[in-house]
């Protein structure tokens, strides 16, 4: 116990004196953290909270545009600007703005477009009635060889999923106001048909069924939603904690070359103990880490405009699964620093090796958007085991044992790394 | 008894085209001040690292008071050598009293005990004053003062020094040499390596040179430079055993 209380006490004081490695283990993890929850805040809120400019172009005049103009600002997420200076937006100026890259979208309605929909709605109407033996009163425009269409300009740059998404949101007003024309046609021939003046046609529910969520998550409900600070807090905490192999292995070395190492090796007691001490040490230094840009995302992101990180239920869970990480990432340092012979050879492998698993384990984008080859080889990185493991507890509300499997791997993976390097150390003897 | 006592010891060194040592076989006698000199590449720092238990050897034997240098004896020999490399084995970061403290709690030496003993070694060796001083800023002949502190914490029977002296001013290098006599005339042994013949010739009882693995005198300085009549010093006895030619 002397000798691992005594490796503790040495590691501190040499990480105390250390000032551009406490920068490093310190500083930069927690500028990391705040850079990168604040510029991906924006990708984040794409399609949650960001409000879009939408250009619009109204040649209608009709229930049309009006549908599509409360829809689209119903939600808060579009703005709709028809007018640009006091002047209304033209088609050819909203596609050049659009094309500049100055808006996102812009949707041109065009003329008739209303008056073709009621059209259709009277014809059907009139069909319907003419089988009933009715006669067919409401008014049909002429069959035109032009079909109408809203015309959509979208930013050269817009992404997909975002063209998608207001596909789907015009679509679906278009289908209201048709729906919402047939039935007042045909509530308009049922009432001229009744001898009653006033209307007793019963109102028609357009929503009969309608869609609700629920989380799914154990224990105490939280309303956690994946946000910026909720994904780029753990994931660049892991990250960081693993950037700890760099000031282990350059230790480590640092020990072989000036020969501090042989001298603890010549020294009566088993070099566990040694080992064992630093790996203590390092381990608690990562939870410091942790804990740190936790509170990153507790405190200081939500002074900056961003939401507030949630941590689960079970903090016990939370705490084991940063010692986990804590071990595999300290193992790690020390097998890079047994394996490499130089700094530079450790630091560049070290640095390079993390920037990889990190970007394969699901740190940078989450492992799901990625092509399944990709998410099979994701899976075997250790970052994506502490990244699954911190989602299960912050974001599911997990308890110890729904993250259970994931410490196991970790810890399993940090002994198998330990073991290794032990090998190595002891083929130097030989 | 012997201090130490080598057999036929051979090592190659894993990739290595040549042996460090090709049956290697010599001792010296328990109490005395031992020289192990030899030329660059001659093979002492890998006798030395087996005689620690450092490096295993290819074949032969090596005894320390009598205590066959193996696995299972490793623990036991650790307890009666002490060594100090060549390298500053110091943290460069911590004080000379932290550095000294570190390595006393590795020994399993805590407290008053240790405090003492560390403060009694430092006026010693006349560094009592840079106690708390950083060893990284020390002077050459400071570091290497401290750096055989910390081989002497455990008071070990036999101590084994590769080049004590290398770099030092000539106040440390006296201060280094005269330690040596008094820590040997305490009845424990010393063998160390210097390529500085003239200080192996004053301060050595026995000397054994070596050269390309092998063993190719031993004896006393006095006895081996009157072996040769063209021998003036012991330097000229070394380089009559291993020539003028330059070793890399």
């Amino acid at each position: 116990m002397l000798r691992i209380i005594a490796t503790i006490r040495k590691e501190w004081l040499l990480l105390r004196r250390d000032k551009a490695g406490l920068a490093l283990l310190f500083a930069m993890p927690l500028v990391l953290i705040t850079v990168m929850a604040l510029i991906q805040d924006a990708p984040f809120r794409d399609y949650q909270e960001v409000q879009f400019d939408i250009l619009t172009v109204d040649k209608d005049q009709g229930r049309l545009g009006r549908y599509i103009r409360e829809g689209l600002q119903t939600g808060g997420q579009f703005k709709v600007i028809d007018s640009l200076n006091g002047q209304p937006v033209t088609e050819e100026a909203a596609k050049k703005m659009v094309a500049e890259g100055k808006y996102k979208i812009s949707i041109t309605i065009p003329k008739g477009a209303t008056a073709e929909i009621v059209s259709n709605a009277n014809k059907i109407v009139n069909d319907i009635s003419k089988r009933m033996g009715l006669p067919a009163q409401l008014p049909v425009k002429a069959l035109s060889n032009d079909s109408l269409a809203v015309q959509l300009y979208f930013d050269p740059a817009a992404k997909k999923a975002f063209k998608s998404a207001i596909h789907q949101a015009l679509d679906n007003f278009l289908t209201q106001v048709e729906t919402d024309l047939l039935l007042e046609r045909i509530q308009l021939q049922l009432r001229n048909r009744d001898s009653l003046q006033q209307d007793t046609f019963p109102a028609i529910r357009l929503k009969a069924v309608a869609l609700r969520e629920t989380s799914v998550g154990e224990g105490k409900q939280i309303d956690v939603i994946s946000n910026s600070v909720q994904h780029n807090v753990p994931a660049w905490s892991i990250f960081a904690m693993f950037f700890i192999v760099i000031p282990i292995a350059g230790n480590m070395i640092r020990e072989r070359e000036d020969g501090s190492l042989v001298r603890m090796k010549l020294i009566p007691g088993n070099y566990l103990s040694v080992l064992s001490g630093k790996l203590l040490f390092f381990v608690g230094i990562c939870i410091v880490q942790f804990y740190l840009m936790i509170m990153v995302g507790l405190y200081l992101l939500p002074l900056l405009g961003l939401p507030k990180l949630q941590l689960g239920v079970d903090h016990l869970a939370g705490f084991l699964v940063a010692a986990s990480i804590g071990v595999t990432a300290t193992a790690y340092g020390i097998l890079i620093g047994s394996v490499f012979k130089t700094p530079n050879q450790a630091l560049n492998f070290g640095a390079v090796s993390i920037v990889i698993l990190s970007a394969i384990g699901g740190i940078w984008i989450p492992l799901e958007i990625m092509p399944e080859a990709m998410q099979h080889i994701g899976r075997l990185s250790p970052l994506s085991w502490g990244l699954d493991a911190i989602n299960d507890v912050y974001l599911r509300n997990g308890h110890i044992r729904y993250v259970l499997p994931d410490l196991a791997k970790l810890l399993c993976c940090g002994g198998a790394m330990l073991v290794i390097a032990a090998m190595v150390e002891q083929r130097r003897i030989g | 008894m012997n201090s130490i006592a080598v057999k036929d010891l051979q090592k190659t060194y894993a990739g290595a085209l040549t042996p460090s040592l090709q049956g290697l076989s010599c001792t010296f006698a328990e109490g005395t001040i031992a020289g192990l000199l030899g030329p660059n590449g001659a093979g002492k720092t890998t006798t030395i690292s087996i005689l620690c238990g450092l490096v295993e050897p290819s074949g032969g034997t090596a005894e320390i008071f009598g205590i066959p240098q193996t696995p299972a004896n490793r623990e036991a020999i650790k307890r009666t050598i002490g060594v100090v490399p060549q390298q500053i084995a110091l943290f460069p970061q911590l004080t000379a009293y932290e550095n000294l403290r570190y390595f006393g709690n590795l020994y399993g030496f805590s407290g008053r005990p240790l405090r003492e003993k560390i403060m009694q070694h430092l006026e010693a060796f006349g560094l009592e004053k840079a106690a708390h001083k950083e060893t990284g800023r020390f002077s050459g002949g400071m570091k290497r003062r401290a750096n055989i502190i910390a081989s002497i914490l455990h008071e070990p029977k036999l101590l084994v020094l590769d080049e004590p002296t290398a770099g030092v001013d000539v106040q440390s290098r006296s201060m280094i040499l005269q330690f040596l006599r008094e820590y040997n005339a305490k009845g424990n042994s010393v063998i160390y390596t210097s390529h500085l013949l003239e200080e192996a010739e004053q301060i050595c009882e026995e000397v054994a040179i070596i050269d390309e693995g092998k063993l190719v005198t031993q004896g006393a300085p006095t006895e081996l430079i009157g072996r040769h009549g063209h021998c003036r010093n012991l330097e000229d006895v070394f380089l009559h055993y291993t020539g003028h030619a330059v070793r890399d």
